[in-house]
């Protein structure tokens, strides 16, 4: 009985000895045979992160925080567990993040180089690593919570800038837009019709140009044979010639220069005599205009006007009377 | 009133003073393993051994809830993989030691309260000491030990039947696979969440044998006595798991 008793004790004791280490080795996923490093990464803060988040490398979990601690200088420095085989980076980081909504917190090693290009993650980065050492430089991801409150805060945003906008673009607003829109719609037709109108006489310019350019190249060509000539010409003395009839025509161009200066001047007489005029018929015009002298008094004054009129229909009746009856104003008497 | 007042406080003082002398025997007896010593491994074997079928028992049915609560409360909610770290969590820290300890007060609680107190109201425990044999020696330290080595064994088996028991339901009853499970299990697994379990139930069996030995030794009135002994050894124990309980995560969470 003695001996049964201790071996049931005994057994007992020896099964949950196993299951309590096995379990604990097997859950922890240590690997006994390659024994892990311990590398220390400085943090400003931490977030969510606790003891035993998983390590990742590349989204593959290489290893566990192994301890927490606050440092000196307002730092917090965490032991990260390794494997002993992972290979890593040439300046590896350490980036605390939040792995799923749900606040599982992990620690993911990348290079430096690699690490987001946050800026304000980058100036954590720097700033942890800047003590040097053999720490390894480590910032916070914000979780989701604070991703919500940003997210929030810029919906706000969002919200109030759209309540401006539609304040300033009431529907009056919008119809004036509209029909600038419209009209430079037209323009542009405009433009565009305009310039398929162009299109042709551009193209007929652009010929006449060709047309023009190749004959100017003959031309060019017959003043080519042209020069041969007088160059050829140059031995008889005709160019000679040329040159004294070229002169004496000069002396007849510089005489009709002179004559035509003379009747230039003449001619700018006259303009001052012709302007001279004008400003005194103006003159005169102005002051019909306004009323002065005769002349105005009977442009402006209606009452001579009609006088007259009645005395020259008076006249045409009383022409019209002797005519018809000659004797009551006129009498022949020879004797 | 004042009289009143004065019996509770008397009786109050009675109570410390005769639980310090019991305390302060104990402690004597401890410097005595000529004579304790050869009790400790029936005890290991009655306390312990004997007590492993039904603390499996409820930790197969613990398991089995824990997975399907989990399940319900998850669905559509969290990610099933929680489950896995639900059910171990729970087991491996509170549900496992508390209940395996509450099974084994009524266990072994009852069974050390009414065996010590049949030996006093049927005065073999006089006749020990008249003996000379040191009864704290002989009758309460061996369980005392017994218990606080063996509830850990006891339960470090239940809480592994109780994960092994939620993994199943869960992969058998819920639309979940074992990589899934043990994804959850091993995502959150603290190694202080095993050893947390062990030292509280180490502190539930020596709780529970002092309580059972206590009221054990103080019986009085016969077979009346007997049952009225065993019944408040029980509602000691458990009181003591409790309390023991919250004193353990605050200091160790």
């Amino acid at each position: 009985m003695k001996r049964r008793n201790e071996f049931l004790v005994g057994i007992s004791v020896l099964i949950a000895f196993a299951v309590v280490v096995g379990g604990a080795i097997w859950l922890s996923e240590t690997d006994l045979g390659n024994p892990d490093v311990v590398h220390t990464a400085r943090f400003r803060e931490i977030g969510g992160l606790g003891v035993g988040a998983p390590v990742t490398l590349r989204g593959v979990k290489v290893g566990r925080v192994n301890a927490i601690r606050l440092a000196d200088n307002d730092w917090v420095e965490t032991d990260l567990k390794v494997r002993v085989d992972v290979v890593l980076p040439a300046k590896p980081v350490a980036i605390a993040a939040s792995g799923s909504l749900f606040g599982e917190w992990q620690v993911t090693v990348v290079d430096l180089e690699g690490a987001p290009q946050d800026p304000e993650l980058r100036a954590r980065l720097a700033e942890a690593g800047a003590p040097g050492g053999d720490t390894w430089p480590g910032a916070t991801l914000p979780d989701i919570g604070q991703l919500t409150q940003q997210a929030s805060r810029i919906a706000g945003d969002i919200g109030l800038i759209t309540n401006r906008v539609s304040g300033a673009l009431d529907s009056s607003a919008i119809q004036d837009v509209r029909r600038s829109l419209h009209d430079l719609r037209e323009a542009a037709d405009r433009l565009a019709e305009f310039a398929r109108r162009q299109t042709g006489p551009f193209n007929e310019v652009t010929s006449n140009l060709a047309v023009t350019s190749g004959e100017v190249g003959a031309a060019s060509k017959r003043v080519n044979a042209l020069l041969g000539r007088v160059d050829s010409a140059t031995a008889d003395g005709q160019i000679v010639d040329i040159m004294n009839s070229t002169r004496a025509t000069a002396a007849d161009l510089r005489s009709a220069s002179s004559d035509a200066k003379e009747l230039l001047a003449l001619v700018r007489q006259h303009e001052r005599t012709l302007t001279r005029i004008l400003e005194t018929t103006d003159t005169l015009l102005t002051k019909v205009q306004s009323g002065k002298g005769s002349l105005g008094l009977l442009a402006r004054d209606s009452t001579l006007y009609l006088e007259t009129t009645a005395v020259i229909a008076q006249m045409r009746q009383l022409l019209a009377d002797i005519q018809a009856n000659p004797r009551r104003y006129f009498r022949f008497s020879v004797f | 009133m004042t009289d009143r007042l004065n019996r509770i406080g008397v009786a109050q003082l009675g109570f410390i003073r005769r639980t310090g002398r019991w305390a302060a025997d104990a402690w004597r007896a401890l410097g005595l393993p000529r004579i304790w010593a050869p009790q400790v491994i029936p005890q290991m074997r009655r306390l312990g051994v004997d007590s492993i079928p039904i603390a499996l028992f409820l930790a197969v049915f613990t398991g089995i809830v824990l997975a399907l609560l989990a399940s319900y409360i998850f669905t559509g909610a969290v990610p099933l993989y929680f489950v896995g770290a639900l059910v171990a969590k729970t087991i491996m820290m509170e549900l496992g030691p508390v209940l395996t300890g509450m099974a084994l007060a009524g266990r072994v609680g009852a069974n050390i309260a009414a065996e010590l107190g049949t030996m006093k109201v049927t005065e073999q425990v006089d006749a020990l000491e008249t003996l000379a044999v040191d009864v704290h020696a002989y009758l309460v330290v061996p369980r005392t030990i017994a218990a606080t080595v063996m509830f850990p064994v006891v339960t470090a088996m239940a809480i592994a039947v109780g994960v092994v028991s939620g993994w199943i339901t869960a992969t058998n009853l819920l639309d979940l696979s074992t990589q899934e499970f043990f994804k959850g299990v091993r995502q959150f697994y603290q190694f202080k969440d095993a050893w947390f379990g062990l030292v509280k139930s180490a502190s539930f069996g020596c709780a529970i044998a002092i309580m059972g030995s206590l009221t054990g030794l103080r019986t009085q009135g016969g077979a009346e006595g007997v049952g009225r002994s065993t019944t408040r050894a029980v509602v000691l124990g458990c009181e003591a798991i409790l309390v023991l309980d919250a004193f353990w995560a605050l200091v160790l969470l």
